[in-house]
């Protein structure tokens, strides 16, 4: 037998269960769950990197659909967005080969007297323009922020990298942990404590 | 083009399947990633050029959907990968053992090694499928079949 054959003969013993469905009542009920899944996690991980800003971000569902354009990793792209009362957001926008890519977060403010509210839609925009890091498969590290692309691979010192991104108009301080999550101010770099 | 969602499943659901599991290494996130990418094919009226387009779009959208679940922290795990392993009936003891081999590489070559041999794709179809280039894709090759020679020793042939 080859590589091959050998390779299909034990793989072959995989076998979905038979629960998967294309019946269309219930993809439509699991592509609710599936988004609220995205969203839990979406949450998580923009509270992690919002702690050091006094804005906490919570994950819910619910809105008006409008198309906005967005900057994705330096190219700006058209996304639908559906912006909810409750402070949250569902976006959604095609990549280049054609997979559709889901966005979802949102969130509440805390006020200085300890209050919550709902983040309003200007605020939401906001976090979605801020600048984001990707970790590449092949190891190099980008900073995209608006039409900007910046390799920090090998920019990091212990750990942290400090760096300076501007949008033409308005300059970010940006902290970047390793592996993380990162900070932004418009002032001065922040400390890698002060979210660590 | 675009072919019924039946038509699709019936010949793609196994191979989406073993594509999810080989990333997940968990048989319920990797049912949850194949329903996930029949659900986004139902809902993308995207038209494609070929079946053969249309494959390697339901391949490419469900490995980057398991890879997402590995980031996650919804990950089931319900069942660890040496007890699905028991639940299988594999023809030989050495297909078990290819199997454990195969599933105990890291990741990036993993998947790289499943396309290659249990997808009968090229290094280029393998590197638009993932993004890669091919130097990378034959690196990673490469790597995926010394680990399995060293593990497997006669069982595996030397087919560089």
């Amino acid at each position: 037998m080859t590589n091959k054959e050998k390779y299909k003969q034990a793989f072959s013993v995989l076998q979905p269960s038979g629960k998967i469905s294309l019946e269309e009542e219930r993809m439509m009920i699991m592509k609710k769950k599936t988004r609220f899944q995205i969203a839990a996690t979406a949450a998580a991980v923009c509270l992690a990197f919002a702690s050091g800003g006094g804005i906490v971000y919570a994950a819910d569902l619910g809105g008006v659909q409008r198309k906005i354009q967005l900057w994705v990793q330096g190219d700006q792209t058209d996304a639908d967005i559906v912006y909810n009362a409750n402070g949250s957001y569902d976006l959604w926008y095609e990549n280049e080969d054609g997979t559709l890519e889901d966005l979802h977060g949102g969130g509440v403010a805390i006020e200085d007297d300890g209050t919550e509210r709902p983040l309003t839609e200007a605020e939401l925009m906001d976090h979605l323009q801020q600048p984001t890091v990707d970790y590449k498969e092949d190891g190099s590290i980008w900073v995209y922020y608006y039409d900007q692309k910046t390799d920090i691979t090998d920019q990091f010192k212990d750990g942290v990298c400090y760096v300076l991104v501007s949008n033409g108009e308005k300059d970010l301080y940006m902290t970047v942990l390793y592996e993380g999550g990162w900070c932004t101010s418009p002032h001065k770099y922040e400390s890698p404590d002060s979210f660590r | 083009m675009r072919l019924p969602m039946q038509e699709l499943f019936e010949k793609y659901q196994g191979n989406l399947y073993a594509a999810a599991f080989n990333v997940c290494k968990n048989a319920e996130d990797a049912e949850d990633v194949v329903q996930d990418t029949f659900i986004q094919y139902y809902s993308l009226k995207k038209e494609f050029e070929s079946e053969q387009h249309i494959r390697a779009w339901l391949l490419r959208v469900t490995i980057n959907k398991a890879k997402n679940m590995n980031r996650t922290f919804w990950r089931r795990n319900k069942q660890s990968l040496e007890d699905y392993m028991e639940t299988l009936s594999f023809e030989t003891p050495e297909s078990g053992e290819l199997f454990e081999a195969a599933m105990n590489l890291p990741e990036k070559y993993r998947i790289v090694i499943h396309l290659f041999y249990y997808e009968d794709y090229s290094i280029h179809e393998i590197a638009g499928i993932l993004k890669l280039s091919e130097s990378n894709v034959k690196v990673r090759l490469s790597r995926g079949r010394s680990l399995l020679k060293e593990k497997l020793q006669e069982e595996w042939e030397n087919d560089e």
